[in-house]
């Protein structure tokens, strides 16, 4: 069981591998595993790709990564992303 | 009013603006152009300023209005939604920040929604927009050959995204298929004046935005260009689709093992085009290379430069300091083993490159 008005961390990365899949037009992205570095060359998250990222998850789960991680740290991996979104998502329709 | 800084895009309404009359009222025979307002287009664009559309009509009346004034117009937004909400999109079709539009409509409704949903928009009435060439918003001061080809390299920026879009493979195969090249390289005396127009146009990669120091004028970049222990450095981006000219720079504090970069910046249009990570890459690099151990690059993090704080996350780089709105420096270990520099960037002290 979640806490109430948290995410499921397994949907959160599914939401985020489909996000990063149909950003860059890249079908394998939907398949990466949790711990797949999302600046290195397999993703190759760049600044373009990164800003649409975040300001899909502000729109989506009220999360303002770049304004609570000032370091973007929790952008190591796809896993640490998906923990860090899940941990404060806001409940859906509640914004 | 928050807003500040030049204004990079008027938004203009049609009916009643940039038209001398409704566009759907007027049947067979579409009003005309007003000929005051067509001059300030023409004016304003040739100081690198772009134009945009946003009319509650068919996208059929922004043809027609590019026809009649005869102007390109660098977007259009047609349709019965909320003309804030076509502001905010017109800004992130364009890559800028909402901040740097003007929106001119002749309705007091229009500008009320807009100038409440928005409050960085710099909001004008016509009467006001044909005197506003005048105004310091509207007066950059220096126009650049960058600046004069803007709006033929958004148009050029288009095409590219749209082949970009077809292409299919990775953005590192796209852009080694649009021939795409950096050329980083040192600044010279003539470069100056684009320096200044980067530094101080510059708002999502501008590493100083924020910072206390000195005004970045031209006299400010042509005393370091002397300077012994200082190096001024201008990023050039061409490819297929066009020639950007210099989108880019940076400024270089040379102190033994510490190596401090006061200025960096580039223009949000060649965003997703690798520049930014070629120029980090090579100054980490470039300062590897020379014995220093450490690099710094002073920014403030906020929600302005998001695009270059993930530049600089991507290349290694980390704020150590406190969390909150304090200046960084960022900071990179200089260790091995050092970042790859891709084929298609020139650098001094690459192969390929010009001497340092």
């Amino acid at each position: 069981m979640n806490p109430p008005g948290r995410a499921d961390v397994a949907s959160v990365t599914d939401d985020l591998r489909a996000f990063l899949a149909s950003a860059t037009g890249r079908d394998e992205l939907l398949r990466i595993p949790p711990g797949t570095a999302l600046f290195g060359t397999e993703v190759g998250l760049d600044s373009l790709t990164g800003t649409l990222l975040l300001r899909e998850i502000q729109r989506r789960f009220g999360v303002d990564v770049a304004g609570e991680d000032l370091n973007l740290d929790s952008l190591a991996t796809l896993g640490t992303l998906a923990a860090f979104v899940a941990q404060r998502a806001r409940p859906e329709g509640h914004p | 009013m928050t807003r500040e800084g030049p204004v990079k895009c008027v938004v203009w309404d049609i009916d009643n603006t940039l038209l001398t009359g409704t566009y759907l009222e007027s049947g067979d025979q579409p009003p005309g152009a007003d000929p005051a307002l067509t001059a300030v287009l023409a004016e304003l664009g040739e100081r690198g300023i772009l134009h945009a559309l946003a009319s509650k009509n068919p996208p059929e009346a922004a043809e027609h209005t590019a026809r009649v004034t005869g102007w390109r117009f660098a977007a259009a937004e047609c349709g019965w939604g909320s003309k804030s909400g076509a502001l905010a999109r017109i800004a992130a079709a364009l890559g800028i920040a909402v901040d740097a539009l003007a929106f001119v409509d002749d309705d007091p409704y229009e500008r009320a929604e807009v100038g409440l949903a928005l409050p960085g928009v710099l909001v004008l009435s016509p009467e006001d927009a044909a005197e506003a060439a005048g105004w310091p918003e509207f007066s950059p001061p220096v126009i650049t050959p960058e600046a004069r080809r803007r709006g033929e390299m958004y148009a050029e920026r288009r095409r590219r995204q749209a082949a970009e879009r077809s292409f299919g493979g990775t953005r590192e195969e796209f852009l080694a298929s649009a021939g795409t090249q950096v050329g980083i390289a040192a600044a010279t005396a003539a470069d100056v004046p684009r320096l200044e127009e980067l530094a101080v146009r510059t708002r999502q990669f501008n590493s100083a935005a924020g910072l206390p120091g000195p005004a970045m004028s031209q006299d400010w970049f042509r005393g370091l260009l002397s300077a012994p222990d200082r190096d001024v450095v201008t990023v050039r981006l061409r490819d297929a689709f066009g020639d950007d000219g210099v989108v880019g720079g940076c400024v270089i504090a040379r102190d033994a093992g510490t190596w401090t970069v006061p200025l960096l910046m580039m223009s949000c249009r060649a965003m997703g085009r690798g520049v930014i990570d070629a120029l980090l890459a090579w100054l980490i690099r470039h300062a590897a290379r020379a014995g220093a151990r450490r690099l710094l690059i002073p920014c403030v993090a906020n929600s302005r430069n998001v695009p270059l704080r993930l530049a600089l996350a991507a290349a290694g780089f980390r704020a150590p300091g406190p969390a909150g709105p304090a200046p960084g420096p960022y900071e990179r270990d200089l260790g091995p083993p050092l970042p790859a520099l891709p084929r298609r960037v020139s650098a001094p002290g690459e192969p390929g490159g010009d001497a340092a």
